[in-house]
């Protein structure tokens, strides 16, 4: 039997927020998507529910280029405060860039589980899910 | 006549009698001599007894009568008398009888002479007493002159005083000085010796006391002498009269026994001193003295050795051995049975040599012992007497001696260098031993003067040596100086003579002392650096501490275009532009404080001043070069002329390079920004259009259909905005910056920036102050300043804070360097430039949740002012505002 898969977004791009969600209903995997249009409040939203593992995501999508604050700058308040977080939770940096230098700097963060250039596609995201159940 | 007859023979008869009985010698004779009668006396006092004289001649009784006498005997006979009170009667066996005599002739009646009377006295015995008695004062004077003894009275009744002729010798006075009492007491030395006199002579004139003093006197030539003085007094009636005594010349005697106490108390001290060891052994070789040097020496008390111990205690037995063999050997004895005693006998021994000594307490020390035999009346030995000192030190010094002496030796063969003395008067030379062998001589074979010094020196030399030596001589200076030798096995050396000349108290030379080095090697080595010098590439100049030009190769002569000769010991500075030499003597100097090879003002371009007064563009190299005649400084000069028009080709290819690169930079950068643009704005949308196909083509119903068609459009009309954005950013750094330009007053711009932001302004009750007093125009594309203004006012008031009146100021400003700045500040919510300041003017950043932040504006000024050459920054803190400041070209 498979489990809701709580899946969370932290992109400032509406269009890319909204083929996510679409493609994640599209498949046979029950998920809820909740999405932040930046990383500082995801960590907010993370920091108040520390404990909470209902409210805290299975799956975290990174982008890097958002508003206030990026997605390394989350990863850098997210290490401050990952020993508190009673769920592991899975973050894929996703981003367009193709920029080594922002690929590199995403698999040296050990809390990162891969980088995946945008788009994303609806077989890559199976194999996500596939793999968390 | 008859009668006549008669009584004369009564009267010869009676007087015959009488002359018969008579006690004395008395003789009668006759005309003839011939005895008529004789007294017994006679007989016996000319030993005539038992003799018949009578009627014999007195010349034949007596024949050794002289002729002076019989003339006598012819005068009584005519009437004279002869007397004589003694006189010496050489008898005829050679016997003297002194006699004293009484001839006269005798008378018969007619008055006429009937012959002679002789009446004698044999005075023999008496005078004999009296020559015994004048010989004795014959004696006595001359013993008293050689005694130096005089006499001496003192007549107190008449106050006369009486000196004998030695006592005036004694005293240096006249023969006819005469003394007298005061000042005879005037001669005593004053002090002890005339305390003494005045006291002994107050004393026996009042006391009668008798004196015998060893006083000092002081004679009339003021000559000091030593006399012994003896007096005593006479007296009569117990008044004393007279006082008389002898006084003796003693000061041979006293200084003698001054020099004996003295030669006894030296002795004594000798005997005392504890450096001094005496020790003396009996004919039993058993120690008889042993002072205190000895014991300090050998840590033996006397009382320890004295009567009980032989040297043999301190001393080590192959030393008696070897010392008993010596001395066996100097007498022609065999040391196996010689007996130190009775084979000495008759013989003198003073062995004086170096001994080892055993101290009480085990320790040794050398020490330097003179042995002598002590002798009895008969020549025995009656046992040795031994003084010895500690020479340790002298040991000490003399083989610190010996070492330094080897050390000059192995200094001397180290340095090849010998050391000589000449004694110019005696013609003596002496060599030390590396002299003998640089020369290759055998140092036991020559007789060293001069000459054999000269025979050796090479002989185009020889002259020159002369020369010199004579110079030297002359001047009492010696100059040293180098020549050639050819040794004894014909090898040609090189010598170098150093001397000090030494003259007399009168400045003539007497000696010379000095040294003698053999610098063959040095020569060659000379003559390899000179070779070395001239095959060196540079030019080669060196120079002394004071500056001076010792020595240029021929490349430096070729360099500056001067000869040797011209430039030996002239200032460096001569081959340096006037405009360097100040600074360069100063560098001189330093150099010689802190002399290191190193290249000369390193990084700066140096000059060299050749003869015809052009300059030639130099490299230079130091090298300290320490030699006899002190530090030279050896700079290597390299003519860079051709090295310096290829160094500018360089730096103008490096220059053109540069600016290509530049350029090349530029369109990389240009690429590169491209690259990230397309990387993180173009990428995304194109991606969001591809996942919308994806989805688009999915979809099944109309709605979600027209939902995605929807989307679609906002994504591409976001792709077309950011390639204008991109389109209008490549065209901006494509213009041509130089057209367009115009001079713009910026209160112009502002003016206009306004208008166009008016409604914002008053919506957001924005308050906008300017000061372009300092800077008030700039030359610049109108288009961009707008641009910018507009861009960086209106993000002003679109990120301004809500709790307070949105300030936005602006002000123009001029740099040092006559540059234009422009600041807009404002207070609005400002941006964490920690976290977005690198992505600040980047394409599409936004740092604030705001709804029409595009991240453009920034991108575009940024691009505009880059593209004019200028440059924008910007300070912040969040919640206190911004401040972007501008930089123009």
């Amino acid at each position: 039997m498979r489990t809701l898969t709580k899946i969370c977004i932290v992109d400032d791009d509406d269009i890319y927020r909204f083929t996510i969600e679409r493609t994640l209903e599209s498949l046979e995997y029950s998920t809820k998507t909740m999405a932040f249009s930046d990383g500082e409040q995801a960590i907010n939203f993370i920091s108040d529910h520390l404990n909470e593992d209902a409210e805290l995501p299975d799956i975290i999508f990174l982008d890097i280029d958002m508003p206030v604050m990026d997605g390394f700058q989350f990863m850098e308040e997210y290490e401050k405060i990952k020993s508190n977080v009673s769920k592991d939770m899975i973050i894929y940096m996703v981003s367009s860039s193709l920029d080594p230098v922002d690929i590199d700097s995403a698999k040296k963060i050990s809390s990162i589980s891969d980088y995946i250039v945008k788009p994303i596609s609806s077989d890559r995201l199976k194999s996500i899910l596939e793999n968390l159940n | 006549m008859n009668k006549p007859k008669s009584n004369r023979k009564v009267q010869e008869e009676y007087n015959k009698i009488f002359i018969e009985q008579a006690p004395t010698a008395i003789a009668m004779l006759d005309n003839d001599m011939k005895y008529i009668a004789v007294s017994q006396r006679w007989l016996k006092d000319y030993k005539l007894e038992g003799q018949k004289i009578i009627g014999r001649s007195h010349y034949e009784i007596f024949p050794e009568i002289g002729d002076d006498w019989k003339e006598n005997h012819k005068k009584c006979l005519q009437g004279e008398i002869n007397k004589c009170d003694e006189a010496p009667f050489r008898r005829a066996d050679g016997s003297v009888q002194w006699i004293y005599w009484d001839v006269r002739p005798w008378y018969i009646t007619d008055g006429s002479i009937g012959g002679l009377i002789m009446h004698t006295g044999d005075i023999t015995h008496l005078k004999e007493k009296d020559l015994e008695k004048s010989r004795i004062e014959a004696i006595l004077e001359k013993t008293n002159e050689v005694a130096r003894i005089g006499t001496w009275e003192f007549n107190i009744i008449k106050n006369e005083i009486f000196w004998s002729k030695i006592i005036k010798e004694i005293h240096e006075v006249p023969e006819d000085y005469k003394p007298n009492f005061e000042e005879c007491l005037l001669f005593f030395k004053e002090g002890e010796s005339r305390e003494k006199a005045v006291n002994a002579t107050n004393n026996a004139l009042t006391k009668g006391t008798p004196f015998d003093l060893e006083l000092e006197i002081v004679t009339a030539k003021g000559n000091s002498r030593w006399v012994r003085a003896i007096g005593k007094s006479e007296t009569t009636e117990g008044k004393t009269n007279r006082l008389f005594g002898i006084f003796q010349d003693i000061s041979k005697i006293k200084l003698s026994e001054l020099a004996l106490d003295r030669a006894h108390s030296e002795l004594k001290a000798i005997f005392n001193s504890r450096s001094i060891a005496i020790i003396s052994t009996d004919k039993d070789g058993i120690i008889k003295n042993f002072n205190r040097g000895a014991e300090a020496l050998l840590g033996y008390k006397a009382n320890e050795v004295i009567g009980v111990k032989k040297p043999s205690v301190y001393l080590l037995e192959e030393e008696v051995k070897k010392f008993t063999k010596d001395i066996a050997e100097s007498f022609g004895k065999n040391a196996a049975n010689f007996n130190h005693y009775s084979d000495l006998a008759g013989r003198e021994l003073n062995d004086t040599r170096e001994w080892t000594y055993i101290r009480k307490d085990g320790s040794t020390f050398p020490a330097l012992c003179t042995l002598s035999a002590i002798k009895n009346s008969e020549g025995q030995n009656e046992g040795f007497i031994a003084v010895s000192t500690n020479i340790s030190e002298i040991k000490k010094v003399e083989n610190e001696l010996l070492r330094k002496n080897q050390m000059l030796n192995v200094a001397e063969k180290i340095t090849m260098m010998g050391n000589w003395q000449w004694d110019t008067i005696t013609n003596v030379v002496k060599w030390s031993k590396n002299l003998y062998s640089i020369f290759e001589l055998d140092e036991s074979q020559e007789e060293l003067t001069y000459d054999t010094y000269f025979s050796f020196v090479h002989p185009d030399d020889q002259k020159d040596v002369t020369t010199i030596v004579q110079q030297s001589i002359k001047d009492k200076k010696f100059h040293d100086f180098i020549h050639r030798i050819i040794t004894k096995t014909g090898k040609t050396k090189t010598v170098q003579l150093l001397a000090e000349i030494i003259t007399n108290d009168q400045g003539e030379v007497i000696e010379m002392i000095g040294t003698c080095q053999d610098v063959t090697e040095q020569k060659m080595a000379e003559k390899k650096f000179r070779g070395l010098l001239e095959s060196a590439p540079d030019a080669i100049v060196i120079v002394n501490a004071t500056g001076k030009i010792q020595l240029i190769n021929k490349q430096a002569e070729k360099l500056f275009g001067y000869q040797t000769e011209e430039l030996h010991n002239k200032p460096v500075e001569i081959l340096i532009p006037a405009r360097f030499t100040t600074k360069h003597t100063d560098d001189r100097k330093r150099f010689f404080l802190t002399p290191k090879t190193r290249i000369m003002g390193e990084g700066k371009e140096l000059y060299g001043l050749k003869k015809n007064g052009k300059e030639i563009p130099v490299q230079i190299s130091l090298s300290p070069l320490h030699t006899e005649e002190g530090l030279l400084v050896s700079a290597a000069i390299r003519d860079i002329t051709k090295q310096k028009l290829a160094e500018q080709k360089i730096i103008e290819s490096k220059e053109n390079l540069e600016i290509i690169a530049e350029k090349l930079r530029h369109q990389n950068k240009q690429l590169a920004d491209f690259t990230h643009i397309t990387s993180h704005n173009l990428r995304a949308p194109v991606s969001n259009l591809n996942a919308l196909l994806s989805l688009y083509k999915e979809g099944t119903n109309e709605v979600d259909k027209n939902d995605l068609f929807n989307k679609f459009e906002t994504v591409i009309h976001h792709l077309t905005s950011t390639l204008n954005t991109l389109m209008l950013a490549l065209k901006i750094e494509s213009e041509d910056l130089e057209e367009d330009l115009e001079t713009i007053r910026f209160e112009d711009i502002l003016h206009k920036t306004k208008e166009i932001l008016s409604g914002e302004i008053i919506n957001s009750g924005s308050v906008i102050d300017s000061d372009f007093s300092k800077c008030p125009k700039i030359k610049y594309k109108r288009i961009y300043l707008e641009s910018i203004f507009l861009n960086l006012i209106g993000n002003a008031i679109k990120y301004r804070s809500h709790l307070r009146t949105p300030e936005i100021c602006i002000e123009s400003a001029l740099t040092d360097e006559g540059k234009a700045v422009l600041t807009f500040k404002d207070n609005g919510l400002g941006i964490d430039l920690e976290r977005h300041g690198h992505k600040l003017f980047g394409l599409n950043k936004v740092f604030h949740r705001h709804p029409d932040a595009k991240g453009v504006g920034l991108f575009l000024t940024k691009t505009q002012i880059k593209a004019m050459g200028g440059h924008i920054s910007a300070t912040s803190k969040v919640d206190e505002g911004t401040t972007f400041t501008i930089n123009f070209n």
